[in-house]
């Protein structure tokens, strides 16, 4: 009954606040397509006069793309692997191994949770710079640059998650323990069974988990920040594209700005669109967005 | 073989075995599973040791100490030093900055909250809603260096928010320049921005709602209005508090957006605890205050959070 009043206003509603949402996307695309002259002057212009490619091919060379991208991928890739593979082992040793002190590490596990990553910015860092004996430390990570060397400190922060070691193990509580005793009787080690078994009967939330934290890690942009002010090397696709709109004339060069946004949203976008229902599902049960 | 001696009972504490070879077995069995266990835990627990209690600890050390950088031999404690000089000789921290924290955070729930309810509740009603939720999700997947940059350029003066107001014959508004909208104008931002997990929270919510509740009322004569604050609401509460906490939370620790678009300027005017500390460290090197900065941004998320679960809770006993 009521379901069926005032469609007309509802429509309303949720189509005014969709364009809202999306305008600000369609805005930076056509942005991107502007050539000189015609982005940041009076009158504002939504439509660019000519859909040229300048802009893209501006980007990529100034904003030296391929290492970029090579950064991202190869620091997404490691992140994702590492935070499925930590969460699968720790999430089956805490729902479906008995062993003494099982509920103190999941309670260590829980209180991760509870520390805002704010926090950790200052003293990782700083244990990163004064990692031992790497980048020209001695013992007493003294004299060089520690990790900051390495594109591993940009990845180091978030290889292991608290929420997905909790997530997967809510789920592998519901596995029939019955199917894993099977397989031990036949004489599986417990790595065959959770490699065997567990794993592939876990896949829902080890895709949805794996999508969340690809475009967390795809989207980083305050460590990957500080990493980079320390080794230049180091820049991901948001750090670049930020770097060059601080140290370029605005008016100018807003729309190469833009192209290089639209190059580093559009891998995540897509995925998002092939993919939504599981990463949907993980904003749900995470709720951290 | 032996594990066939291992029964699926609920485990006690790990005592004495029972005597006899069945026994002998399953302690042996037993022995292993827990090698195993902390084996595949060690990643994890590795990890959290290196990179959350020692930092924790480190963080902890740094907040009541003098510390120039580079040699860790020079850390020298002081006591509560750094705290004190947070909120002492003219200090910023607790005002604009700490107060800029809170009204940001306010001001993005309030928001958020707001135009959630809102669209959440005319999306039940529509079809469609597979279409809805993807667009609406759009900034939530994007980095906020985009979602910064885009929103900057478009307060500009030639930009999309200006062009708007030009164009129903008001006057440009300089969103990002003027101390008294810049607050505002990145509040509306961080709003826009999670509006979307917003949105499924409470439809999700509205869902578990039976429908037969809101036939009843409608039968005993209650118009629209009346339904909604006096069944929707009340059932939508756990929902409510849920987007409440977190979008809360989120907003007194997150300082990407602000870094993006504004730097904390002009002035201090949109400048937040956790952008204070980042640029007390990394930008003057201050590393005590800066973590002491950071402990009592820290103990303002847990008391607004303890705060608002202990409203709710009261708020759910009075109904």
């Amino acid at each position: 009954m009521t379901r069926r009043r005032l469609p007309w206003l509802s429509y309303l509603v949720v189509v005014t606040g969709a364009v809202l949402t999306v305008v600000p996307f369609l805005d930076m695309v056509m942005t991107s397509f502007k050539g000189p002259g015609e982005a940041g002057t009076l009158p504002y212009r939504f439509l660019p006069k000519a859909f040229a490619l300048s802009n893209y091919r501006a980007a990529l060379h100034q904003l030296n793309l391929p290492v970029l991208f090579r950064n991202s991928v190869v620091v997404t890739a490691v992140i994702t692997a590492s935070v499925l593979l930590t969460s699968s082992l720790a999430g089956y040793a805490l729902a479906k191994l008995r062993f003494p002190g099982r509920d103190l590490v999941f309670r260590l596990v829980l209180s991760t949770m509870m520390f805002p990553p704010f926090l950790f910015l200052i003293p990782r860092f700083l244990i990163l710079v004064h990692w031992p004996l790497a980048g020209g430390n001695d013992l007493f990570g003294r004299g060089g640059a520690g990790l900051t060397v390495s594109i591993a400190a940009l990845a180091v922060p978030f290889l292991v998650n608290g929420f997905g070691i909790f997530l997967t193990r809510q789920f592998m509580l519901s596995l029939p323990d019955e199917v894993l005793e099977a397989a031990r009787i036949d004489g599986a080690g417990e790595f065959t069974v959770w490699w065997r078994i567990v794993l592939p009967q876990t896949r829902p939330v080890l895709v949805t988990l794996g999508l969340l934290t690809f475009v967390d890690a795809w989207n980083e942009y305050i460590w990957a920040l500080l990493v980079s002010t320390a080794n230049p090397d180091l820049m991901t696709l948001p750090v670049g594209v930020q770097l060059l709109r601080d140290h370029v004339d605005p008016a100018r060069t807003m729309p190469v700005v833009m192209a290089g946004l639209v190059l580093s949203v559009l891998p995540v976008l897509v995925l998002f669109l092939l993919l939504q229902k599981h990463y949907i599902r993980g904003v749900m049960l995470s709720g951290l967005k | 073989m032996v594990n066939v001696l291992t029964p699926q009972t609920p485990e006690r504490a790990p005592g004495p075995a029972p005597a006899g070879p069945a026994g002998h077995g399953r302690r042996r069995a037993r022995h292993r599973q827990t090698a195993v266990a902390y084996l595949f835990l060690a990643p994890a627990l590795l990890f959290f040791a290196v990179f959350l209690l020692l930092p924790l600890g480190f963080a902890l050390l740094l907040s009541v100490s003098h510390w120039t950088g580079f040699d860790l031999g020079a850390i020298d404690p002081v006591g509560p030093d750094n705290f004190g000089a947070l909120f002492t000789g003219g200090s910023t921290f607790l005002v604009p900055v700490l107060t800029n924290t809170l009204l940001f955070a306010l001001g993005t729930v309030a928001l958020a909250l707001t135009g959630s309810v809102v669209v959440a509740t005319c999306v039940d009603r529509l079809r469609f809603q597979g279409l809805w939720r993807t667009l609406y999700f759009l900034p939530i997947v994007t980095t906020v260096v985009a979602v910064g940059n885009v929103w900057k350029y478009m307060y500009e003066p030639g930009g999309l928010a200006n062009g708007v107001l030009n164009a129903l014959g008001l006057g440009s508004v300089a969103f990002l320049q003027d101390p008294d909208t810049a607050l505002p104008s990145v509040v509306a931002v961080q709003a826009w921005a999670s509006l979307g997990s917003a949105i499924l929270v409470l439809t999700a919510g509205l869902k578990s709602i039976p429908a037969s509740y809101h036939e009843a009322a409608a039968l005993d004569g209650a118009g629209p209005g009346t339904v909604f604050r006096c069944i929707t609401l009340p059932l939508l509460r756990p929902s409510l508090l849920f987007v409440c906490v977190t979008q809360f939370l989120t907003g007194l620790q997150s300082f990407a957006l602000i870094t993006v678009m504004t730097r904390g300027g002009p002035g201090d005017a949109t400048n937040v605890a956790a952008l204070e500390m980042y640029r007390r460290a990394f930008d003057y090197g201050d590393w005590g205050t800066a973590s002491a900065a950071a402990f009592v941004l820290f103990a303002v998320v847990l008391v607004v959070t303890l705060a608002q679960l202990w409203i709710f809770r009261r708020a759910g006993e009075d109904a």
